[in-house]
């Protein structure tokens, strides 16, 4: 699932958010987009989604314009994971799973047999199998974050997009959460682009990195390729360490009370 | 939801139970035996048949529309707007429809025909005055959408109160209007039913089919989407549904609250969020609710008969302030989103 974003224009009425965007998304891989807040990290998802109008440029899957592609064809091949959702009142975990299949459904009909199998992995995926029954608002922070992914994965869909899975967790969760995306390139061979905040999380765990300043993006590669000292002064105006530690990269923020004050 | 089934069959029971009860008993107590007769035997020199078929028979039909096409709407309200006061009573939608009605009558003269088919344009003008005052407000900064209630219950008793106003200025007609203005069922109403109730059943059926794409906006626009829903289209269906289906009621028998705001409440704990479920079950008990509020209109002071929509109204009261009590006033408030 090949997915290229190409010269991208973008704007929210008229504050333009993407200005002139190019990424390149390689299929089976992790990709993670960081970036300082505000630099259209969300929007670049969101405009994939067709959620943010493109002005100018084209997105492309499978050498398809993404703009010419129906609203089911399109959820048949990207699964979307929004920063906001609800969980409302006396709805269980199997119900909300069973509407992912939306796409695949005939109008009128509902869940295949091959739908059911399909629900009933995504819910093992995450660890929720014995919880179908249990209503969505009765789960832990964690386990309705599990929950949210497990609707990603039983939408089926070769490429997924995940907008800041990990915000409002704990250390702990976070580190779970990102394992189970993880899994779904290494164990689902899914393509998945996340939007992460922390840099130190997209180095532990993506494979490549695409850094996005002033909605451009600046540097993108393999992680230990692009994360260095100076896109990170580039992108965060950060003055940070960065060095491997056990094959993994770590950026550690020089802090110097004197000279800035309490950040 | 392990309660769905049975919950689904105890409604149903329940409401053909009441729709028999209201069609036998009354002042004059009819046997179950001579309903039954009077469908398939009718005898016109009956006067218990005549009773039955000409009064009982209109009167429950109407409650039965009334209730489910009101709790309908209540119940796709209230997940489309994620807010557990909305109905058609508190976005707006029975006050316009109701003001049209008055105006088509008192200022242009016009048939009863046409004033039901203002009433559908009434319910529209009501619920988009509404959202109108929304935005002139700024809705986007409360997470619990007070300020959309807040703007239907403005909404609703400036356009009451203009049909008061309405009222008012000719003693003649006023008469006509007084009873069906607090919602009234009544036999008399039995020919606006035979006119509209397509518009309901045509409303309700578009509903359903709509059940699953609509829940999944329940979740979340931009999930929705992602899913494969499209959103406007949908959403902007089911809103023309629900404010065209609730103005056909409000042209039958006057703006009748509450059954829509009550009903989604008692069954969602049993049969859960999902359209799927939750809106066939929201049409048998909104009816069974009708029906049994007319029941007690009919008897709680016999001999004489007190208005549907005043006990209605009474119940009503009670319920909006649990549920305001429930979710946005407990120290742990029950979470809706």
């Amino acid at each position: 699932m090949a997915l290229e974003v190409v010269e991208v224009l973008a704007a929210y009425g008229r504050v333009t958010a993407l200005r002139g965007l190019s990424a390149r998304f390689a299929p089976g891989r992790l990709t993670a987009i960081v970036g300082p807040n505000g630099c259209g990290k969300s929007t670049l998802l969101k405009t994939i989604m067709g959620f943010v109008p493109v002005l100018k440029g084209e997105i492309w899957l499978n050498g398809r314009a993404i703009r010419s592609m129906e609203r089911r064809a399109l959820a048949r091949q990207v699964a979307y994971l929004p920063q906001q959702h609800y969980s409302p009142d006396y709805m269980t975990l199997g119900e909300l799973i069973a509407l992912a299949g939306y796409a695949r459904y005939s109008y009128f009909g509902g869940p295949t047999e091959r739908d059911q199998g399909l629900f009933r992995d995504a819910l093992a995926a995450v660890g929720l199998s014995d919880l179908a029954h249990r209503q969505v608002n009765a789960l832990s922070g964690g386990q309705k974050q599990r929950a949210w992914i497990a609707l990603v994965l039983a939408q089926d869909a070769e490429l997924v997009l995940m907008d800041e899975p990990v915000n409002h967790l704990d250390m702990k969760y976070q580190y779970a959460t990102l394992e189970l995306v993880r899994d779904l390139t290494a164990k689902h061979g899914k393509t998945v682009v996340v939007v992460l905040h922390d840099l130190n999380l997209a180095a532990a765990f993506a494979d490549d990195v695409i850094m996005l300043r002033d909605g451009r993006a600046v540097a993108s590669g393999p992680v230990t390729d692009t994360i260095n000292r100076s896109n990170v002064a580039d992108v965060f105006d950060v003055d940070a360490e960065v060095y491997s530690r056990n094959g993994r990269m770590v950026c550690l923020p020089r802090y110097a009370p004197e000279q800035s004050g309490p950040a | 939801m392990r309660q769905r089934w049975p919950f689904l069959i105890i409604a149903f029971f329940l409401f053909s139970l009441t729709l028999l009860a209201s069609l036998s008993v009354g002042a004059k107590p009819v046997p179950f035996e001579t309903v039954f007769l009077t469908f398939t035997s009718f005898d016109t020199n009956d006067y218990a048949h005549a009773i039955v078929w000409y009064q009982r028979w209109p009167r429950a039909l109407i409650a039965v529309y009334v209730g489910a096409v009101m709790a309908c709407a209540g119940c796709v309200l209230q997940g489309l707007t994620r807010n557990p006061l909305s109905s058609p009573t508190t976005l707006g939608i029975n006050s316009g429809a109701a003001m049209f009605v008055v105006i088509a009558s008192f200022v242009f003269g016009m048939n009863e025909q046409a004033q039901g088919y203002m009433a559908l344009a009434g319910a529209l003008f009501g619920f988009f005055s509404c959202l109108l005052v929304v935005r002139l407000v700024g809705l986007s900064q409360d997470p619990r959408r007070l300020v959309l209630i807040l703007s239907g219950a403005l909404i609703g008793m400036l356009y009451l109160s203009a049909a008061n106003a309405l009222l008012l200025s000719d003693p003649e007609l006023r008469s006509n209007f007084l009873g069906w203005l607090t919602g009234n069922l009544n036999h008399a109403y039995a020919g606006r039913l035979f006119d509209y109730w397509w518009i309901g059943a045509s409303a309700l059926a578009l509903l359903f089919g709509l059940a699953r794409p609509l829940t999944l906006i329940v979740i979340g626009e931009e999930k929705a989407a992602s899913a494969g829903v499209n959103v406007v289209f949908v959403c902007s269906l089911a809103f023309m549904a629900v404010a065209v289906s609730a103005g056909s009621a409000v042209a039958i028998c006057g703006p009748l609250g509450f059954v829509g705001l009550i009903v989604p409440h008692i069954v969602r704990p049993f049969v859960g969020t999902s359209f799927i479920f939750s809106l066939p079950a929201c049409a048998v008990t909104g009816a069974t609710a009708c029906l049994l509020a007319d029941f007690v209109a009919r008897f709680a002071f016999a001999p004489y008969v007190v208005h549907t929509g005043v006990i209605l109204d009474l119940v009503g009261g009670l319920v909006f302030a649990w549920i305001v009590k429930r979710y946005y006033l407990a120290r742990n408030a029950g979470s809706w989103t």
